[in-house]
């Protein structure tokens, strides 16, 4: 049996480390195993570097590194499960979110938006890029990794898309644009290219891309039939122009009903909470055309959200100011029924900007031209 | 005869798991040497094969260590986590059933003794 000096110890470690090993715990081990197998089978007074050489050459087939390069590599592989159950877990989150976010949204419920964010936020970044690791690691091929890889792109951008579509955040279109470019120029090039090389593959990828640039063209179609513009256009200049006639008529009026009063000025503020979430700003520009300012068709924004936001408290407070006004003109009172002024309070975000926008002039044009008003214009 | 590496690499965590539920604690150099023994020299696991397994399944939490000194050099001595225990029993059925699997597979005709 051979006795190892304490220098002996410290060759082998240096020898280890220059070597390739640079895992302390790795270094220990191999370092306690080398002298083991050192004592128990040297001769005490045999030769001490020879051996080693003769013994460290039987842990390896090329170099020493590959202990380490396994080792890693294992240590990876051992998150292997724990990716694959977040993907699975927040795949499914993410669909039940999506699904529930969906129902909530067509029932126009509240949390609708907050699910639907939720449910496609964590599938485009937890779902897809786990997936995309997984895959890639999964794969062997160069080829293969690139499909996943632009596949899980186009993806990305769809979902990204379908999101600022559905929260009305700016940006939507430069990401439709960028989906079906993406689609049409890189993904289904590459998996077209790549799949019909392989002989077993090739029927598969003819039907699969024919499908794909079918399900693209569609897309790139339904981006250009959005509501045309002249219908836009129709809606805004009938709302302006009732705007105007209410202003020629409030300008001839000098009624000095105190309800009235309250009822104008509530009703503005209304409107410029709608137009600000439209345009950006309260009022809409007497040079409107010049400054390039259209509105489209939208929803009334975050002033009308729920029961307590701003806007719908102000449209109680206008409910309450009509129905004093009513019981004081009981002759001639403003009809609200099956209007968005008969809405219960959380109900009124439910309505567009025009909706909101016309119902209210029109409420302000009841004021002007009650018999009362007119006669007192008189 | 001695057996192929990846007829060996398959098997390799759970005779690391056996041995180490067997044996309470051990370092690596017994473990080779036990295996050697139990196996009539059949078995030799290569230290680039068992010390990945090892590091493996101890950041897997199925493996508690032990750091010793012996002179300058440091020993380290593996045993089993709780959740080790239970996966080695685990894994044993496992391969138990798979080896029953693999007889009837391959129809071999195994000696009763």
């Amino acid at each position: 049996m051979y006795c190892i000096t304490d220098e002996q110890v410290d060759f082998i470690l240096d020898d280890i480390r220059r070597n390739g090993i640079e895992m302390e715990d790795l270094q220990l081990n191999l370092l306690d195993h080398i002298c083991c197998i050192i004592e128990q089978n040297l001769e005490a007074d045999g030769d001490f570097e020879g051996f080693y050489r003769q013994t460290v050459q039987q842990f390896y087939k090329k170099e020493l590194r590959e202990i380490e390069a396994e080792t890693i590599q294992l240590l990876t592989f051992k998150n292997y499960y724990a990716m694959r159950k977040t993907m699975i877990v927040s795949g499914l989150v993410s669909v039940m979110a999506f699904v529930t976010g969906s129902l909530f949204k067509w029932m126009h419920w509240p949390g609708a938006g907050v699910l639907l964010v939720l449910g496609i936020g964590i599938f485009s970044f937890l779902f897809l890029p786990l997936m995309l690791t997984l895959k890639i690691k999964e794969s062997g091929s160069k080829r293969d990794k690139l499909v996943v890889t632009s596949a899980t792109i186009t993806g990305l951008l769809y979902c990204m898309a379908c999101l600022f579509t559905i929260q009305h955040w700016p940006g939507a279109n430069v990401l439709w644009f960028s989906t079906v470019i993406v689609s049409f120029f890189v993904m289904i090039p590459i998996y077209f290219f790549t799949g019909i090389r392989k002989p077993e593959a090739k029927v598969n990828t003819i039907i699969t891309s024919t499908m794909l640039v079918a399900a693209t063209g569609f897309l790139f179609l339904m981006l250009n039939t959005r509501p045309s513009y002249r219908m836009q256009e129709v809606k805004m200049y009938s709302w302006l122009q009732s705007e105007q006639l209410l202003q020629r008529m409030q300008g001839a009026n000098t009624d000095t009903d105190k309800l009235a009063a309250d009822i104008n000025r509530i009703s503005m503020q209304i409107k410029s909470l709608v137009l600000q979430n439209a345009i950006g700003m309260p009022a809409m520009p007497h040079d409107f055309e010049k400054q390039g300012i259209f509105m489209e068709e939208g929803n009334t924004g975050p002033a009308f959200m729920d029961a307590n936001s701003k806007g719908t408290r102000l449209m109680s407070e206008l409910k309450e100011k009509i129905k004093q006004y009513n019981a004081q003109h009981s002759t001639a009172p403003i009809p609200v029924a099956h209007t968005a002024l008969d809405a219960p309070a959380d109900m009124v975000g439910r309505y567009s900007n025009y909706t909101i926008l016309n119902t209210i002039t029109q409420l302000q044009l009841y004021v002007v031209s009650a018999p009362h008003a007119l006669v007192a214009t008189k | 005869m001695i057996y192929s590496t990846e007829l060996i690499k398959g098997t390799l965590k759970t005779i690391v798991l056996k041995l180490l539920a067997d044996n309470k604690r051990m370092y690596g150099y017994e473990i080779t040497q036990r295996v050697k023994e139990l196996t009539f020299d059949k078995i030799q696991i290569s230290e680039g094969a068992l010390y990945p397994t090892l590091h493996a399944l101890e950041s897997e939490g199925l493996l508690v260590t032990e750091l010793e000194y012996i002179g300058k050099r440091v020993r380290k001595y593996y045993s089993l986590s709780p959740s080790g225990k239970s996966k080695s029993k685990e894994k044993l059925s496992e391969l138990a059933d798979f080896i029953e699997t693999m007889k009837l597979l391959l129809d071999l005709k195994v000696k009763t003794a």
